[in-house]
């Protein structure tokens, strides 16, 4: 373990305990120590002056693809958490996707603690995301995965997505399940607008949203099972999440970054770097997205990072293979909601910080005395381009690619250890 | 004549979308579309328009008369054509469609016409080749040189188009010809009115600059043309009418709904055509009110215009690069 860091000098951000003061933190053995207006530095072996940046729990993102082992130019594990130390990312989840349903214990990705930042795991709910045979759940859990995911696509069927959520509540996982109607969203590639329909681009009602979270929310009541909605998109999913709320169910919502600061104009020309699962919605739904996070609705924001190779890209957009590369630009974005004056910096850290840790039951995300040590150093104001070739990844399918960003990770600690310094 | 008007001349090096012409270039196109049918009438149909230009004829989805339509054009007007049914070949290797365009534009070529079942694939196409494409029907998006030989049917019977009345019947909601029409007849200033049970139309359609009417015999009412368009089984997953026989009896056309329409109604369909399911036999067939054949006539003429316009820009460009 590392000797003891000290911090000094800095804005404190603290979203698990509502707290925002000019401060430090101290670290010791990877702990927090100390978190407090002064620091005692004289047993510190290294102080960082922060020289009033803004320094905050480290993120953490519950959805994360990960590229299969051996794909040609692919992501790898290296590069991902390179990507995501660059974004200030401390813990992220690897979710099933179609490529890696992770849906077997023997091919659940076992990573050594050597890995910079600590990468967690989902399981996949169903044998090969299917949505049909339910996946070896209870060893799974075993072999570490946190919670159960169904991919982008909806368990279709309504018998298997309550045995699901049953069976997974003996075993305390969370089931996260894209809300969308199976018939209403099957082949779509659009949300159901003015500007689809002008296009002629299939699409899918706003409402499959509301019809699949009331379902999975009353099969959730039904059995006692806890529902992770995942990436809800539209201000219909939210209506609807607002309703099942008031009933007695372990419920919790994320929504995908790019939903926050993205609309269906920004693929307005068709470029397939604005393909997404699911689809950009309308500007209202957006806006009722941002306003959902300032009344504390949402539980998480996650970056739904993921690589694709360009040719997938190489294609019109209704055949572009969905997805966009977002760890290392989730901060910034999130930034852009509060330079804006759409989010409070409180608000726009704590669904990247306690809410999800508070989901998992995570003890980092929060800077409380003998929480592990996993932090970041903000400048809030720094300038600078996203530049795709910059990033990590040795994929460039970013729908940020050529935008301005104002404010960026200077520098980010796990568990003690400096794993990104920007100005090195 | 204004100035301007005078002193206009098409400006455009590719036809994506109908949205992107102004009324002065349907004139022009007019025109020459005008000129070119007289010409195809006589035996002496070949001209140098297009003399050394190579026109690709790239298709992702099977076609018959459109394609035939174009090559016509093409070789009328004097340019090799060449014809690529992609349907069977590097498309279903994998090749993605960006490796196929940059393959297909090393030969040099000068015009690309498209036909793909994916949206924007002609723009796609045209921003990473930088040749001149004319979209032939991209998914269910648009079908502009059908939308302009069918206003240019309608115009050699009555002059101007704007100002008259319009019937679209049928499946609007997959169908590009309608997007097409519906946007080139709102810039001509026509009357358009859609008709189709509610399954076969798009979201908030009744946005579009048009009328939208779920009754056929309503619809018909003091009508100048009537257009049928079939349903686009290949685009329909699901049933979206009960039965064929349902929809004649709601939606087909016949010679008695058309009485409610204007005396000198005249009824068009792109094709191909389903008889007895939108439209009755008889009436396809009966002369003096269909113009069906005259809009496949048509359809050579305003392709050779089309092509011949982008193609005179081609040279424009290529003269203005050999002087810099």
């Amino acid at each position: 373990m590392t000797g003891s860091i000290a911090i000094i000098n800095a804005r404190v951000i603290d979203p698990a305990n509502d707290r925002d003061f000019h401060g430090g933190v101290l670290i010791e053995d990877g702990l927090i120590a100390q978190v407090d207006e002064t620091i005692d530095t004289t047993s510190a072996e290294e102080i960082i002056d922060a020289k009033g940046r803004i320094l905050a729990p480290a993120l953490i993102d519950l959805r994360v693809a990960r590229e299969p082992g051996l794909t040609p130019d692919g992501e790898t594990l290296e590069t991902l958490c390179r990507g995501a130390a660059a974004g200030g990312i401390g813990t992220m989840v690897l979710a099933p996707n179609a490529v890696t349903p992770n849906d077997r214990p023997e091919s659940l990705p076992s990573f050594s603690s050597e890995t910079p930042v600590r990468v967690l795991t989902a399981a996949g709910a169903t044998q090969g995301l299917h949505g049909e045979a339910m996946a070896e759940l209870g060893l799974l859990s075993r072999a570490g995965a946190i919670y159960a995911g169904c991919g982008d696509q909806p368990i279709n069927d309504t018998r298997t997505m309550r045995r699901v959520l049953a069976y997974a509540s003996h075993l305390d996982l969370w089931v996260s399940a894209r809300p969308a109607d199976a018939h209403l969203s099957s082949d779509t590639v659009a949300l159901e607008s003015d500007w689809s329909a002008r296009l002629g681009l299939p699409s899918e009602p706003g409402i499959s949203e509301r019809i699949a979270i009331e379902r999975d929310a009353s099969l959730a009541e039904l059995s006692g099972g806890k529902l992770l909605i995942d990436r809800l998109s539209t201000a219909s999913g939210l209506d609807a999440l607002r309703h099942v709320r008031q009933r007695d169910i372990e419920l919790a919502s994320t929504v995908a970054i790019a939903h926050l600061v993205l609309n269906e104009i920004d693929a307005g020309d068709l470029d397939g770097a604005f393909r997404m699962t699911p689809p950009l919605r309308a500007e209202t739904d957006r806006m009722a997205l941002v306003e959902a996070i300032a009344n504390g609705e949402i539980n998480a924001v996650v970056s739904d990072h993921r690589p694709t190779p360009f040719d997938d890209k190489g294609e019109p957009f209704a055949l572009a293979v969905p997805g966009t590369l977002a760890i290392e630009t989730m901060l910034g974005s999130l930034l852009g909601l509060v330079h804006d004056g759409q989010l409070e910096l409180m608000d726009a850290l704590q669904v990247v910080t306690s809410g999800p840790a508070d989901i998992l039951g995570l003890p980092q995300g929060r800077l409380s005395p003998g929480t592990p040590a996993d932090l970041i150093l903000i400048d809030g104001d720094v300038p600078w381009v996203c530049d795709p070739d910059e990033f990590a990844s040795p994929r460039g399918n970013s729908a940020w690619a050529g935008r301005r960003f104002q404010g960026r990770v200077l520098q980010t600690i796990v568990g003690g250890c400096t794993i990104h310094n920007y100005n090195a | 004549m204004t100035r301007a008007d005078f002193s206009y001349e098409f400006p455009h090096r590719h036809l994506l979308s109908v949205a992107d012409l102004n009324p002065l270039d349907i004139s022009q196109l007019f025109e020459r579309a005008e000129h070119w049918l007289q010409i195809n009438r006589t035996p002496d149909k070949s001209s140098d328009a297009l003399k050394g230009l190579t026109l690709l004829n790239l298709f992702f989805e099977a076609s018959t008369r459109t394609q035939g339509s174009f090559e016509m054009a093409g070789k009328r007007l004097g340019a090799d054509v060449v014809n690529f049914a992609m349907s069977n070949s590097s498309a279903s290797k994998g090749e993605s469609l960006s490796d196929t365009a940059r393959t297909l534009a090393a030969m040099k070529p000068d015009i690309m016409v498209v036909r793909h079942p994916a949206t924007g694939a002609p723009k796609f196409l045209a921003d990473r080749t930088g040749l001149s494409v004319v979209n032939a029907g991209d998914g269910m998006h648009e079908h502009p040189t059908q939308a302009l030989l069918d206003a240019f049917t309608l115009s050699r019977h009555w002059g101007e188009v704007g100002g008259h009345r319009i019937l679209i019947v049928g499946d609007i909601l997959h169908s590009r010809v309608a997007r097409s029409n519906i946007g080139l007849l709102n810039i001509l200033g026509a009357e358009v009115r859609l008709c189709a049970p509610p399954t076969l139309l798009p979201q908030d359609v009744d946005q579009w600059g048009v009328d939208v009417f779920h009754d056929l015999d309503a619809a018909l009412e003091g009508c100048d043309a009537v257009m049928a368009l079939r349903q686009q089984k290949e685009r329909m997953s699901g049933g979206f009418v009960p039965s064929e026989r349902e929809f004649f009896h709601l939606f087909g056309l016949t010679h008695e709904r058309l009485e409610r329409s204007s005396p000198d109604v005249l009824v068009m369909h792109p094709g191909p055509m389903n008889r007895g399911v939108e439209i009755h036999t008889k009436l396809a067939d009966d002369p003096d009110i269909s113009v069906i054949l005259e809009q496949v006539e048509s359809g050579v003429a305003v392709r050779m215009a089309v092509l011949e316009l982008i193609g005179r820009n081609i040279r424009a460009v290529h003269r203005l690069e050999a002087e810099a």
